[in-house]
């Protein structure tokens, strides 16, 4: 006798790589980033994410004009977030284009930053 | 034959009470805030809750605190001292939120304490005070419980929300 079985579901995640500003943990994807480096002379602190307390490290992204560095402060890794746990960004909080949704770790919202949107 | 008293009266009788309508009431949420004794129309409130971890978000109004996770939904967490201009909460322990929406739009709202659920006569309703500061185009008026009672300042939520959704979105 032939017997169907369903292949087995594969739950659909994305590589989040969080990183510290300041007091706050943001999440980007990870595919953005070319790699992470020591903050050169040329890497840019965005004042919307909060205030560096030294800003060391840099996510270094590919730009139409090359590469920039963004300044934070560390590196927690990256996580694998399944889909089921990415949200919108609220209606009624911000129509920023610099925070392209959250996800939940547990009960607690990370804010996901989209890195071109940075410049 | 000549009517008797009983059946003048029942003639002049109405044919159902409008007690009911003579005296309409509203369900009202309260709540303290910093000095201020709030209230808002309890159909526009879903649940309280105690503060959780608050997410700040860039680019945002001062108004909006943040973000919180609350049974796998994330809400924008608002500080009526705040938007009303009337100074800052605190968010701490004791802190609680409470959800509430119009339409589609739901958020979460910063309450040192609850009062409670308050059934206020529509008649008892003072309109909001004139010549008072901007925070007053979001009453829908006043209620003074007595002579000795502080007074709560019912809000206009619905309306509320709307502008401030406004406000946080056109930045």
């Amino acid at each position: 006798m032939m017997v169907e079985v369903d292949p087995p579901e594969v739950e659909e995640r994305v590589q989040i790589l969080l990183v510290d500003v300041g007091s706050v943990t943001y999440g980007v994807d990870a595919s953005q980033v070319l790699r992470i480096d020591r903050a050169e002379a040329s890497a840019f602190a965005h004042p919307a994410l909060g205030h560096l307390r030294e800003g060391r490290r840099a996510l270094v992204f590919h730009t139409t004009s090359g590469e920039a560095q963004l300044k934070v402060d560390a590196i927690r890794g990256v996580v694998p977030v399944a889909f089921d746990r990415l949200r919108r960004m609220p209606a009624a909080a911000t129509r920023s284009p610099l925070a392209v949704g959250l996800y939940l770790s547990d009960d607690r919202p990370i804010v996901l930053i989209d890195l071109p949107q940075t410049l | 034959m000549e009517p008797t008293p009983l059946q003048r009266a029942l003639r002049s009788a109405p044919e159902r009470t409008h007690a009911g309508q003579a005296r309409p009431e509203q369900e009202f949420f309260c709540f303290r805030l910093g000095e201020l004794r709030l209230g808002i129309p309890s159909q526009s409130v879903l649940e309280v809750f105690r503060a959780g971890s608050l997410t700040p978000l860039p680019r945002t109004p001062a108004f909006v605190l943040g973000v919180t996770g609350h049974r796998g939904q994330v809400l924008p967490v608002l500080d009526l001292l705040r938007f009303l201009g009337k100074g800052e909460s605190k968010v701490g322990a004791r802190t609680r939120f409470f959800v509430g929406s119009s339409g589609s739009f739901v958020t979460a709202v910063v309450a040192d304490s609850v009062i409670g659920l308050r059934r206020i006569l529509t008649s008892d309703i003072l309109p909001p005070p004139l010549g008072g500061d901007a925070s007053a185009e979001h009453m829908l008026g006043v209620f003074q419980p007595g002579a000795r009672g502080e007074a709560l300042a019912l809000l206009d939520f619905g309306r509320l929300l709307q502008l401030a959704r406004k406000r946080a979105v056109v930045r």
